[in-house]
């Protein structure tokens, strides 16, 4: 194989390395996004949250009424528990996507990174939210 | 009145722990992470620690090994309340003296329960 052929090979793959990374840093920034959102959204319904829970121990109503609200409520302090989930998770996968950025930055002479090694460990595995598991040792 | 030390760096589980706690009749102690959360532990005695695993400054395992060597809290009851469900990093807990592992998200009738069994 020739030589100029080579050269241009490796010339077109790190092309194709550094334009990875280049999506690398939109998606990490897309994600941001979304935590911002995360974030916003959680605040507000935290916020509506507290009204009603203020709200709710002054309404008279029937026993049924009563135990519907309670239950209502439970629900929503599991469900309401997304907003630190769902951080925990985009955080993780911003961290995962700047390392590879920095792999493919650096044209695949260094693709063992350390953080993206340390990082391969999900520490969000959930994907609904029903309540977890429980171990009492 | 029981007091529960509950621990997160998640300002918004701090509100449903807290709110759920409350609710059942426990005084509420809030820290923001275990360097905190020992500070907090040391200055007043608590019934039991609830507490996250993932947070700046001290994780919630760190955590567990500090207060087990204070006098105090040989005995006392400590939950992990995390996001981690891998059977190594529960093993980590058990292995700091941890009283249990739960994962979130956690239903309040079922960690009230939880709290009620291990609480003295």
């Amino acid at each position: 194989m020739d030589s100029s052929f080579d050269g241009t090979a490796a010339a077109g793959s790190r092309g194709a390395a550094l334009e990875a990374a280049q999506e690398c840093a939109a998606i990490a920034a897309d994600l941001e996004r979304l935590k911002a959102l995360i974030t916003d959204a959680g605040d507000r319904l935290l916020a509506s949250f507290n009204q009603v829970g203020e709200v709710a121990p002054r309404l008279a109503g029937a026993a049924a009424a009563q135990a519907q609200l309670s239950s209502a409520v439970t629900t929503a302090v599991t469900a309401l528990q997304f907003q630190d989930m769902a951080t925990q998770l985009t955080q993780h996968a911003q961290v995962r996507l700047n390392a590879l950025e920095r792999c493919l930055s650096a044209l695949g002479t260094d693709f063992d990174d350390p953080l993206l090694q340390a990082t391969r460990m999900q520490p969000v595995r959930q994907t609904q939210m029903s309540a977890g598991s429980i171990d009492l040792f | 009145m029981h007091s529960i030390l509950a621990v997160d760096d998640s300002a918004s589980m701090r509100q449903m722990v807290a709110f759920t706690l409350k609710g059942a009749g426990y005084n509420v102690i809030e820290a923001a992470d275990g360097a905190e959360a020992l500070e907090k532990a040391k200055g007043a005695r608590v019934d039991l620690v609830l507490t996250d695993q993932n947070m700046p400054r001290m994780d919630g395992i760190s955590l567990v090994r500090n207060l087990r060597g204070l006098p105090h809290y040989n005995g006392t009851p400590i939950l992990i309340l995390t996001t981690e469900s891998s059977d190594e990093m529960k093993a980590k807990g058990k292995a700091a003296g941890a009283t249990g592992w739960l994962v979130k998200p956690f239903d309040p009738n079922r960690l009230l329960d939880v709290i009620k069994k291990v609480i003295r």
